[in-house]
């Protein structure tokens, strides 16, 4: 069941990642990877695009949790945008707007990394 | 000294020293007697000399079936023996004539010298006779399917009547006696000779070699029955010793001749065939190694070694390789006397080539040195074949195989790597299965723990208020979800709960699960406070929690006496309350434990105070229930929860709380449940009425409370 899968775009120095089906345990380690793969790059502006995102589950929050100390040590960050409902009120329970920049869209997000420029 | 000599060896011994007695009577015989002249010292002398033979045969073949032979060898022996009768029979005039000036006289007329000389000279042919015959009786019985020794029983016996009646040729009357026993001797060697089936069974190489030897052989057999004839100082001394032995030597030459002119020819014959024969057997040996190693091998490392260690010797390559296919790329997870870069190259280079259907890849028979914009290589390989791996029809990888220098492969060894390909599949197949299947025993084992840690967490009954009525449920996911929920009983009045849950599945999450139990139970009661439990509870966690994993959770006091409700809440789902047929989302802001372990997490942190009434429904639950999942994978929803909690608010905990697993359960029928569901529910009792029932409530389970 390929029901999770990433694809990421390159903006400059922003990188926006596309995240698309089901994120839970199984497909978790996929986001890990595309993220790791960012961090060992070091690039560390990301945009998490959570357009085509229909479910997502602690341990898919985990992932976030698990790469944004490093990013912000490093002077970046990973910021959400284009949520549906369902998965904002998700991310809403745990208190992660209290964590991280949600935007609506992806276009938002990137600004907000261009006007820290 | 041994004092158990074996009854074997004890009759070895005796045969030898029959044997030499036999040989000291016929010297001494020799030296008073020579020549022999009377018939009846003749007869004597046939039956010491025969009966001596006899002995050193049953001697020799001790040693022969004891010891494994080289057939090759054998062979071998025989041409060495026949030589040096050969020697002796050319160069017996000669030697002779070096110590007699008149030989024929010192015939006639013996000294003790002639007959030393002539007894070794004797010997010399009764051994390699001996020997000679004890090998072609080891030839034939070498690969006989049927014990088939009536032949040569009989021919044997014909050889002793033959030998035995050797002597009567001096006397011509009776000289058609023995000749009729050499004949029909010389019959049955010609049919014992054709059984040579061993030959079939030699390498090649081997066949070229035994073509060669049989030929010198049999030349040597023919020059040596020639030159035994009459007439020759050689006859004069062995016929004069005994006639019966130069009748042996005759028959062991015929013998020769008839068995080795008739290897000679069918080896010939089989020499164009023995390549393929050669093939065959090795593909069937290899065949039955790798059947034997089907089961053996459960590590995958080591089957991908030997199946290019294998393919190899199917079909006669340098080296071999074998790419799987992992993610639409080849892997190459095995390599034998390649190296991986080259064998890396040439996969990339013969596939991205071969821009036709894998079919044609099997068929083509690559020779690289002919194809245009081969890869840099650290070595010359030219010939090189390709068989796809498959498990039903799907390509699972690749066998490569390759020649070095100029050779190339012949349809043969493409057939034998496909044959051998097949097999091999099945094998990466099983080995595949295999590691699943235990990694899935394993993966169980886990769960099994980890549900058994979950049940023993979770509070097996709820406490008991007069006021309150209290349900829980909780239904497992098959994965373990992390669900957790409890209750404190912190003074008569004051009930402290507590519902989370732990980032990610299984053991994991019941480890974490175990913790926070812990926690939570100390905590409780050191304070009333909502909000400075789930501080500490924070703080605490740090040092279990990995960066990755975080527990949401909700702490309440439940004061039943003031009828308030004291709440903090660390990420969960929000507590609902229904009063009055409405639900209100009770949801203080707070981050989840282990998102941040700064002061900020305090900061986050709201403790509201609810004051309650009679006939309040309070609702906690986990994820597991609103996000229940239908076959559409649709959520089961908020809306669907509320809508059955206010539907069935007039009836007790257990009744809601049956209400609402009943709905989701229909809700989510033929799907797998992919979280655990906990539900609490507490109710507040009425307390109009009868003031008198309002005692009655308050005072029996009061009493109780104190029991526990």
């Amino acid at each position: 069941m390929a029901e999770f899968s990433t694809s990421i775009k390159d903006q400059g120095s922003i990188n926006v990642v596309y995240l698309k089906g089901f994120l839970d345990a199984h497909t978790a380690p996929s986001l890990e990877n595309a993220f790791s793969g960012l961090v060992d790059e070091g690039r560390y502006q990301i945009v998490a695009n959570f357009k085509d995102l229909a479910y997502i589950s602690s341990a898919g929050l985990g992932v976030f949790m698990a790469f944004i100390e490093k990013i912000r040590e490093n002077g970046g960050d990973i910021k959400l945008s284009s949520m549906s409902d369902k998965v904002f009120n998700i991310f809403d329970l745990l208190g992660f707007p209290l964590l991280y920049e949600i935007f609506k869209t992806e276009e938002e997000a990137v600004n907000k990394f261009n006007e820290i420029k | 000294m041994i004092r158990n000599i074996s009854a074997g060896n004890l009759l070895k011994n005796l045969k030898i020293q029959l044997l030499l007695v036999l040989a000291a009577v016929l010297f001494i015989l020799k030296l008073f007697f020579s020549p022999v002249e009377s018939f009846q010292l003749l007869l004597l002398n046939e039956i010491f000399v025969i009966s001596a033979v006899a002995f050193l045969l049953l001697s020799i073949s001790d040693f022969i079936t004891t010891g494994k032979f080289n057939l090759l060898s054998l062979v071998m022996n025989l041409g060495i023996l026949n030589a040096i009768m050969f020697f002796f029979i050319t160069f017996s005039d000669s030697i002779l004539n070096l110590f007699y000036s008149n030989l024929g006289d010192k015939i006639k007329n013996p000294d003790l010298i002639y007959t030393i000389i002539s007894f070794f000279y004797v010997s010399i042919f009764i051994s390699s006779l001996a020997y000679i015959f004890l090998t072609f009786k080891q030839f034939y019985f070498t690969r006989q399917k049927r014990e088939r020794n009536i032949y040569f029983n009989t021919m044997t016996i014909f050889f002793l009547l033959s030998v035995s009646t050797a002597f009567l040729d001096k006397y011509p009357g009776l000289s058609y006696i023995n000749n009729t026993f050499l004949i029909i001797s010389i019959i049955l060697i010609g049919i014992n000779s054709i059984k040579i089936s061993w030959i079939a069974f030699l390498s090649k190489k081997e066949k070229v070699l035994l073509l060669v030897l049989s030929v010198v052989i049999l030349t040597l057999f023919v020059l040596n029955l020639l030159k035994s004839g009459d007439d020759t100082t050689h006859y004069k001394i062995l016929n004069g010793f005994s006639p019966a032995l130069n009748n042996f030597l005759q028959l062991m030459m015929i013998y020769g001749i008839g068995y080795f002119s008739i290897l000679f020819f069918t080896t010939l014959f089989h020499i164009p065939t023995a390549e393929a024969y050669d093939r065959k057997a090795k593909e069937v040996s290899s065949l039955q190694y790798f059947s034997r190693l089907i089961t053996q091998v459960l590590d995958f490392s080591d089957l991908a070694e030997t199946i290019t260690d294998i393919a190899i010797k199917v079909c006669n390559a340098d080296a071999s390789w074998m790419a799987l296919k992992h993610d639409n790329e080849n892997k190459i997870i095995a390599n034998k006397n390649i190296g991986f870069v080259d064998a890396d190259a040439l996969t990339g280079y013969i596939l991205s080539k071969s821009n036709s259907s894998p079919e044609k890849i099997e068929k083509v028979i690559y020779r690289l040195s002919s194809l245009k914009d081969v890869p840099q290589l650290s070595e010359k390989y030219s010939g090189l074949t390709v068989s796809i791996l498959r498990v039903h029809t799907e390509i699972k990888g690749y066998l490569f195989a390759v020649k070095k220098g100029d050779s190339i492969f012949d349809d043969e060894d493409k057939n034998a790597l496909n044959t051998f390909t097949d097999y091999a599949s099945v094998a990466i197949e099983n080995a595949k299965l295999l590691e699943e299947s235990i990694e899935k025993e394993r993966l169980e084992k886990e769960l099994d723990v980890a549900r058994e840690i979950q049940r023993k967490i979770l509070p097996d009954k709820n406490p008991e208020y007069s006021s309150l009525d209290i349900s829980a449920t909780f239904i497992p996911a098959f994965e373990v979800g992390g669900d957790y929920y409890d209750f404190f009983e912190v003074t008569e009045n004051k009930l402290g709960f507590v519902i989370a849950d732990v980032s990610g599945k299984g053991i994991t999450a019941a480890f974490i699960m175990a913790e926070v139990k812990g926690i939570f139970e100390s905590l409780s009661q050191t304070s009333l406070s909502p909000k400075e439990i789930l501080i500490n509870a924070n703080q605490i966690l740090k040092r279990t929690l990995d960066r990755k994993s975080f527990v949401s959770a909700a702490y309440g006091l439940l004061d039943l006496k003031e009828e308030k409700m004291f709440l903090a809440r660390a990420g969960h789902c929000p507590i609902l309350l229904i009063r009055d047929g409405v639900t209100q989302d009770i949801r203080p802001s707070g981050l989840g434990l282990g998102l941040n372990y700064t002061p900020y997490f305090a900061s986050t942190l709201e403790e509201i105070k609810l004051d309650l009434k009679e006939n309040d429904v309070l609702v906690l639950f986990t994820d597991g229930i609103t996000e229940a999942k239908n076959f559409e994978k649709e959520d089961f929803g908020e809306v669907n929860f509320e809508r059955i909690l206010i539907e069935n608010s007039h009836l007790s905990a257990e009744e809601i709380s049956n209400e609402v697993i009943k709905g989701v359960t229909l809700f989510s029928q033929d799907t797998t449940q992919h979280d655990d569901i906990t539900l609490v529910i507490f109710k507040l009792k009425q307390k109009f009425n009868l003031i008198g029932e309002q005692e009655w409530q308050n005072s029996v389970p009061q009493s109780k409370i104190r029991e526990v």
